[in-house]
Formats: structure tokens, C-alpha cells, sequence
């Protein structure tokens, strides 16, 4: 699903955060990636949807070369992946419904499918109650399990995670495991997670890695 | 009342340069009206050796040639039919010149109609060129030169509504740039990203020409109120406002898509 071959990344030329990192994630697989503060984790995870782009080495992602794929290639990729990120990214010129219907609408559902799929997810995150609101009238919490139900609602291969329960309080972050570790139980779902902490109870077989000095580590 | 203030940017420039349009559109009418009514009050007609040919006289002057009439001899044979015999009457048809009418496309002044009397002098067939016509110079000089104006102010309004226009559609890139960068993550394409800013050009667009379209209206039922009676009696001064709505739907919405378009692929190929 996911094989990185000695990759490099950097935002300045010289300053190199990753470096010759190599790794694989199977399919159906649930992964946490950890490492201390600036340690590249979240460049990792951007660079799974092409957002930065590789120096050197070899990318795939769901059978893509990532550094080779053309911008409509691109788009595709990124049809099948569901992010969850550390700031939520919502729009917040729409209601938290709407949001959850954002990659419902960019994969082509039809409206009404989207809205009954945005309902059905905004009451697995237990905010049906709230699904006419917009993002900054909710909690941080509340905003990163609306940012967790949009990731979840095109049912995409993989979902991407960076820090998802960071700034949760202890009901929201095991509200997010779940779902999390249902998506990839009972859907199939391949979940990469950056994460400074591993939750403990997970209940579920996981792969580790770790980044230290820009070198990609597998935990054992 | 922020997105009031954003559509009014959009509305205002494209009402004008619409409005100005709709002016040229008016005057244009109007000198082609004025044209119409003064097209017979010119005649051209010559007199040649040999029998003409229409293609050797095209283009005169920047003039084009809407018809030559063979003017017939049989008007002055019959006056001479009772003088004299039959013989001396075919020999008289015999050496009578050709005489012919030549009407122009447009309604030429009276410089113009100088003009044309030299080139035509230079034709060797040519025996002679008359030239008669009444003097409505001035008014429709006034007439011209009015139009002339109107096309002057419509293309600097429009320049610079473009500019305008161009200009808020970029604040409203700059506004909703996280939500596009939001839904290219998510796989959307530009032209999806950007829907929301393209719907607000149209709405805008739409306002415009709600606003010129019922002042059009307006103007035709009322035109009495705009334009002296005396006046109307010179020039025919109505409005065909179904083809002016029509123009004016197509410009309004031309020019916001052109202008989004545009500001859309810039900013495509600045954040690539």
C-alpha cells in the first residue's frame, strides 16, 4: 500500500528532514509513526499526498509514484486517502455537515447521498445535535472529530492522521481511537498515524515506526 | 453588508461600462436610422463611352458599391420621336452614351462624395460625373462624432472595469484561499475549488445586468421623457430593446467569465 525507498525531504535544499528512509505499510494495516517534536513526522505524512514533494529516493502509494504522478494523477490519489489534520482544516464558511460532505461531493455523490452519509457519521462522532453549526462555534475536540468523520466518509483506502487526539480531552481522543480502529477493522482501511503517544488498551495488532535524526526506525 | 460591499466592487464597474454600451448601442441605432432616412437624398450618376462594368468600379474610396442602375435611353429618344425619322432615331440611340446610377452602402458626407468624383474621374470610360445631394453634413457629422465619443468612453470604462473587476475577483481568491487549498487536498480540481468565487462573479454579473436591462426598459417605455418630441421627429429614437437585452446579457456575462477565468488560471499557475 505504502513503500518508501531511501526517500529524502526537505524544505530547504540543504536542511535534509528526512534522510534515506525506507519502510512499507501493507494494506489493511494500522501504523503509528512517533518521534520527538520536529522530528519530520508530519513532512512524512505530506508527503504521502503529495503535498511536499520528494528530493530523492522512491514513493508509492496505493500502487503511484508519488514523484512521477502528473496533477491529475495527483488528484486521484488524493480522492482515495482521508486526512485527518492537526488543525482540522475545516471550512469554516460551512456548517460541520457540509464539511463532513466535502469529499462525498469532490468523489461525485449525489447531494442527498452525501447529506445522509454526513448525518449517519456526524451521529457516530456524536454531534448529530450539533450538525447545523459551524467549525468555530464548536470545541477544539469537537472540531477534530467532525475533521475525523469527514476523513471517514468517502470510505477511502488509507486515512492519514497527524496528532489526531493531540489536543483532545480523554472522551473526545477515545471517541477518535474507535473510530479510527473501527475504520480499520471493520472497512479494511489502511491508518497511518503520527502520534507523540501510542493510546495504551487499543485492542489491536499495529506496526511502529520511528523517526530519529531524520532516519526511519520500525519498533519492534 | 461584507458581501454587499464585495458584489457592489463586482456590480458598479459592470453596471457603467453596461451602461455605456447601451449608449453606444442607442447612438448606433440612431445614425443608422438617421442613414436610412437620408440614403436617397444622394445621387451619383455617370456617363460613359462603353457599357460598365460593375466589378471595375468596386471599391471606391473605402466605399463599397451597393448598386449600379442602368439608367434608360428611352426617356430622351421618346421626347425626340416626333422630330425625327426612324433612321436618324437609331443612329441617335446608337451614339448616346451609357448613363448610370451608382448607389453606395453607406451614407456618404459630402467630402467623401468629392472624393469619389475624383477617383472616378480618373477612369478613362468616364465622360462625366454628376453629383447631386442635399446637406444634412452637419447632422449627421454630429452624429458621427457623437458615436465616435461614446466608443471612446466605452472602451476606457471597459478597460478599466476589467481592471476593477479583475481586481476583486483576486480579493475573493485571496479570501477563500484556504478553502481551496482545503478542497485540493481533499482531490478537488481548481476549477471545483474555486466554484464558490466563480457562482459570485455570475451572481454579480447577474446584478449588473438586472439593473442596466430594467433602466433599458424603463428608458424605451418612457422614451419621451429622455429625448424631445422635436427631436424624435428628426431621428427615430426607439429602442429594440429584446436585441439589446440580449447584448447586454452576453457582455455582462462574457466578460465576468473571461475576467474569472483568467484571475482563476493566474492563480493556477502561481501556486503550481
Amino acid at each position: 500500500m505504502i513503500e518508501a525507498k531511501n526517500i529524502y525531504l526537505a524544505y530547504d535544499e540543504n536542511k535534509f528532514i528526512i534522510k534515506k528512509g525506507s519502510f512499507k505499510i501493507k494494506e489493511k494495516e494500522f501504523v503509528f509513526i512517533g518521534g520527538t517534536s520536529g522530528s519530520g513526522k508530519s513532512t512524512l505524512l505530506k508527503s504521502f499526498y503529495g503535498e511536499i514533494s520528494l528530493k530523492h529516493g522512491s514513493l508509492i502509494i496505493d500502487g503511484k509514484q508519488i514523484n512521477a504522478i502528473n496533477k491529475k494523477e495527483l488528484r486521484s490519489l488524493r480522492k482515495d486517502i482521508g486526512i485527518i489534520f492537526q488543525d482540522y482544516k475545516l471550512i469554516n464558511e460551512l456548517t460541520i455537515e457540509e464539511n463532513i460532505m466535502i469529499p462525498l461531493k469532490i468523489n461525485g455523490y449525489s447531494n442527498e447521498i452525501s447529506k445522509n452519509q454526513a448525518l449517519k457519521l456526524l451521529s457516530h462522532v456524536k454531534l448529530s445535535h450539533r450538525k447545523g453549526y459551524y467549525p468555530n462555534e464548536l470545541s477544539g475536540g469537537e472540531q477534530q472529530r467532525v475533521a475525523v468523520a469527514r476523513a471517514l466518509a468517502h470510505n477511502p483506502k488509507i486515512i492519514i492522521a497527524d496528532e489526531p487526539t493531540g489536543n483532545l480531552d480523554d472522551y473526545s481522543a477515545q471517541l477518535v481511537w474507535n473510530l479510527l480502529k473501527g475504520a480499520n477493522e471493520q472497512l479494511g482501511i489502511t491508518v497511518v498515524v503520527v502520534t507523540h503517544r501510542v493510546p495504551k488498551n487499543l485492542g489491536i495488532i499495529f506496526k511502529q515506526l520511528s523517526i530519529e535524526d531524520g532516519i526511519i526506525y520500525e519498533v519492534s | 453588508m461584507k458581501s454587499l460591499k464585495n458584489h457592489l466592487a463586482f456590480v458598479i464597474p459592470l453596471a457603467f461600462m453596461l451602461l455605456t454600451f447601451t449608449i453606444y448601442l442607442f447612438t448606433n441605432n440612431i445614425i443608422k436610422d438617421y442613414k436610412q432616412s437620408i440614403s436617397n437624398d444622394y445621387s451619383i450618376v455617370i456617363i460613359t463611352h462603353t457599357p460598365l462594368i460593375k466589378d471595375k468600379l468596386e471599391k471606391m474610396s473605402s466605399f463599397d458599391i451597393k448598386a449600379v442602375t442602368r439608367l434608360k435611353k428611352d426617356k430622351i429618344i421618346n421626347k425626340l420621336k416626333k422630330d425625327l425619322s426612324f433612321e436618324s432615331l437609331n443612329l441617335l440611340k446608337s451614339k448616346l452614351p451609357f448613363f448610370y446610377k451608382i448607389q453606395l452602402d453607406d451614407f456618404p458626407t459630402s467630402s467623401q462624395l468629392i472624393k469619389i468624383k475624383k477617383e472616378l474621374a480618373l477612369n478613362k470610360n468616364i465622360k462625366r460625373i454628376e453629383i447631386f445631394s442635399k446637406n444634412h453634413n452637419q447632422v449627421y457629422l454630429l452624429l458621427l462624432i457623437i458615436n465616435q465619443i461614446v466608443v471612446i468612453v466605452f472602451t476606457i470604462i471597459s478597460i478599466f472595469t476589467v481592471i476593477i473587476i479583475a481586481k476583486q475577483v483576486k480579493i475573493w481568491f485571496y479570501e477563500n484561499s484556504r478553502q481551496i487549498t482545503i478542497l485540493q487536498l481533499h482531490g478537488a480540481s481548481i476549477l471545483y475549488s474555486a466554484s464558490r468565487i466563480i457562482k459570485q462573479a455570475l451572481f454579480s454579473a447577474f446584478i449588473a445586468f438586472i439593473l442596466i436591462s430594467s433602466l433599458v426598459v424603463f428608458v424605451s417605455l418612457n422614451m419621451n421623457m429622455f429625448i424631445p418630441l422635436e427631436l424624435q421627429d428628426i431621428v427615430r429614437t426607439k429602442l429594440d430593446v429584446q436585441t439589446q437585452i440580449i447584448n447586454l446579457f452576453l457582455l455582462s456575462f462574457g466578460i465576468s467569465f473571461i475576467t474569472v477565468m483568467s484571475v482563476l488560471i493566474s492563480y493556477k499557475i502561481s501556486n503550481e
